[in-house]
């Protein structure tokens, strides 16, 4: 028989999570036909089942210390095969989204992403100053060189503090799981963590388990775009620094050259993948299940990311200066909110799923 | 005391729930009759090998009432007939009913002669599959009535007519026609019953691809001892005899995918055959994965008395996926051990799928202006004035609460045509 145990259900936490794209978690009659369904749930302590009736009892401790909604790539056999439309999928997508919220610091920056036109203002006071303080207020003339506008040095400065600010609180945020992760299983590991951490990431690299997704097999070329996309552009900005630099060679860049070559490849990367990933939520749950506020406010901004980021280049080559400076402007809102809403959206969900297969390697626990 | 003798009750499906319907109206002395759509009376009840709780033959209760049909002048019943039409309102309509030729006449002695001589084959409906019978045949044993009937879509017809050199009787008239039959009747009774649902639409359970994978309906068939194997449960792959054997509960019902609301019958069934297997063999294991166990009421007691049988193990979770070994064709099922967190994977030599009851509205339309309800179970307040409808037409239910309701429509249709309400 099971231990006896008292629960106290959090009210707040399942009303919440009913928000962020929950909303059928307490049409779950507990069948366990998606825990049979997913290609990705172990056999010892499956997933999602145990997860929909703690969700329903909300208990929030024991599921944000849970490795197994982020083992869940959220290919949505089980919401397919559910026979009561509980759409376990949705509530796990929905689940990460809440654990993202609570296990960020500080929390504070959560609500504001929360909030897509805040989050976005924030951004636009903040070049607004930078480009008032430097007197840039104005469309430069001449030829469309972007380092006219806001300079090189303020730019690296400006995002350089951001990125090792977001950096911090997403390293602390990773090491809370982890801590939580450990918690759960002392000292009985089958694999060492460097060699399990390896193998998770060359699994990325290849993205062999979205592969083993049915239901909604397509996923893996979208994510694995945008996947690809962001590593590019991570690439393009150490390249670009090392022109500078070292080279001593200044934007604009040639077309020809192959950075550049490399950076537009990783921009379409990007945009096709973002784009794929659309299509797909539009087609796999109808237009009338909508998919998590969390997730479309995401994607609508690394869309928009992209879309800006081609426009500000083809409009620079195209040279009109009016439309020009002020897209790059809108394109660095953008990049501001990519970069310091890192750990507060979903591009979080990167370093969890990293650590939560990592954790199911050492325990021995990986379906592969 | 007759009431209302001149005027006649139409029961729609000859059923148990439409023969109970159409008995009590008679034996009150109103006239009643019958259209059914089968060769045979007995619907469904006519195919089980057993009743719970009791675990009584249901031929036993069948035949008493197929006697109080013959003895009463006032049923008159037709097999093969399909209503196409109804008209006119309470106390007075039209029904065109077409009635299939059946090609054998009320000569018939049932001697069999006439299956020697058939040279065709076909699959046997009656035992869903699992047998065949010649193309002349007697759809089962104790067919209501005793008469062979010729299956016209295989039949080679007159360039054959081996038959109807063999039968002595001259009952076997292979010019018979369909024909449409005009009913005036005053009230009208909907006993339309139930088919099974359709195993094959649940990928994941493999009916059909695992070849020992049956269903439920499939199962009473095996334990009948005029079924195709006799009475003896063996597995369709190899014949072997059934040792270790699962349940696969809600098989289609409670799920919005498939049959959106519970069949009720399923659970008990499930029960019911466990027993079956642990009878013919004492040494066999059962084991039940289910959601929730219903057994309602005074059923407990028959889900105590299996639950006390230490071979039969109740397991929850829902199987999800059945797969087939393919040197042995064991059947592997995979399912959720809820109550140990769990996976299992384990093997039987055969799986019975407890599929859920749908209803016969729900896949075929008729006449009469009858709504049902998303799931295609009439909706009684909808019916216009005069028609009613009973059993499993109107919702998922046993035989006995069947039966109650068909008992109830004899007074309804009664009030109706001495127009009380």
């Amino acid at each position: 028989m099971p231990e006896e145990r008292v629960l106290s259900p959090d009210i707040n936490f399942i009303r919440d999570l009913k928000k962020v794209g929950g909303e059928t978690v307490k049409k779950c009659y507990q069948c366990a036909t998606c825990a049979v369904v997913c290609p990705m749930s172990p056999d010892e302590r499956p997933f999602p089942r145990k997860e929909m009736i703690m969700a329903q009892l909300g208990q929030k401790e024991s599921l944000l210390a849970d490795p197994d909604i982020w083992y869940c790539h959220n290919c949505n056999d089980c919401s397919k095969y559910c026979p009561r439309g509980a759409r376990p999928g949705d509530v796990l997508s929905a689940l990460r989204a809440k654990f993202i919220n609570e296990n960020a610091i500080p929390s504070f920056m959560a609500k504001i992403v929360r909030n897509p036109i805040l989050a976005l203002a924030i951004p636009f006071v903040i070049l607004f100053l930078v480009l008032a303080a430097e007197g840039h207020l104005h469309i430069p003339e001449g030829k469309i060189v972007y380092s006219h506008f806001f300079s090189i040095h303020t730019i690296e400065n400006l995002f350089g503090a951001l990125v090792a600010l977001a950096g911090l609180s997403y390293i602390i945020s990773l090491v809370r799981f982890w801590g939580k992760l450990k918690s759960l299983n002392g000292t009985d590991y089958k694999m060492k963590f460097g060699d399990a951490f390896v193998e998770t990431i060359v699994e990325f690299l290849k993205h062999t388990k979205f592969t083993k997704c049915e239901a909604n097999a397509d996923r893996k070329n979208g994510h694995m775009l945008v996947f690809y996309g962001f590593v590019g552009l991570f690439i393009t900005t150490c390249w670009i620094t090392f022109y500078y630099y070292v080279m001593k060679i200044h934007s604009p860049i040639s077309l020809a050259d192959p950075m550049k070559w490399w950076a537009n490849l990783s921009a379409l990367s990007l945009l096709v993948g973002i784009l794929i990933i659309i299509g797909n939520h539009m087609k796999d749950k109808g237009i009338n299940t909508k998919t998590s506020s969390f997730d479309w406010t995401f994607i609508i901004m690394i869309l928009l990311l992209a879309i800006t980021g081609l426009l500000t280049e083809l409009i620079r080559l195209a040279g009109i200066r009016q439309l020009a400076y002020p897209m790059y402007f809108v394109h660095l809102m953008f990049v501001f909110y990519t970069i310091v809403y890192f750990p507060y959206s979903k591009l979080a969900h990167m370093g969890y799923r990293t650590l939560a297969i990592t954790y199911y390697k050492m325990v021995g626990k990986d379906v592969m | 005391m007759a009431i209302a003798p001149d005027k006649t009750v139409l029961v729609i499906g000859g059923g148990i729930s439409g023969v109970t319907a159409a008995l009590e109206t008679a034996e009150a002395g109103t006239k009643a009759v019958i259209v059914e759509r089968n060769p045979y009376l007995g619907g469904r009840v006519a195919q089980l090998y057993r009743y719970f709780p009791k675990l009584c033959p249901p031929y036993c209760g069948l035949e008493l009432n197929f006697r109080r049909i013959k003895e009463n002048p006032a049923i008159t019943f037709y097999t093969m007939a399909e209503v196409e039409d109804i008209s006119g309102s309470a106390g007075n309509f039209t029904v065109k009913v077409k009635q299939r030729a059946r090609y054998v006449n009320e000569k018939c002695t049932a001697c069999n002669a006439c299956v020697e001589a058939c040279p065709v084959e076909r699959p046997n409906e009656f035992n869903f599959g699992m047998d065949t019978t010649k193309a002349i045949y007697l759809p089962h044993e104790l067919s209501f009535p005793m008469r062979y009937v010729i299956d016209s879509s295989v039949c080679k017809g007159k360039e054959c007519a081996k038959c109807v050199e063999a039968c002595k009787y001259g009952a076997i008239d292979l010019d018979m026609e369909d024909k449409t039959i005009e009913l005036n009747v005053g009230a009208i009774v909907f006993a339309t019953g139930w088919n099974l649902y359709d195993a094959t639409k649940m990928d994941n359970l493999s009916f059909g691809k695992v070849k020992n994978v049956i269903t439920n309906m499939m199962m009473e068939r095996l334990a009948a001892p005029n079924g195709p194997t006799k009475g003896k449960i063996l597995r369709p792959s190899d014949g072997k005899e059934v040792q270790n054997i699962a349940f696969v509960q809600c098989a289609g019902s409670r799920d919005e995918n498939h049959l959106n609301y519970c069949s009720a019958i399923c659970c008990m069934a499930t029960m019911k055959q466990a027993t079956y297997i642990r009878e013919k063999n004492p040494d066999s294991k059962v084991t039940v994965f289910y959601i929730d166990l219903r057994a309602p009421g005074k059923y407990e007691d028959f889900y105590k008395k299996v639950e006390a049988d230490e071979n039969i193990q109740f397991i929850k979770g829902k199987v999800a996926k059945i797969e087939e070994d393919p040197e042995t064709q064991d059947v592997i099922v995979t399912v959720e051990d809820v109550a140990n967190v769990k996976k299992i994977h384990e093997r039987f030599d055969m799986v019975v799928l407890a599929a859920g009851m749908e209803p016969q509205t729900r896949t075929q339309r008729f006449p009469g202006g009858v709504t049902t309800e998303e799931n295609g179970f009439i909706l009684k307040d909808k019916l216009q004035d005069g028609i009613f409808a009973v059993g499993v037409a109107t919702g998922p239910k046993d035989v006995n609460t069947s039966n109650q309701e068909a008992t109830a429509s004899a007074i309804n249709c009664i009030q109706t045509l001495v127009g009380g309400k």
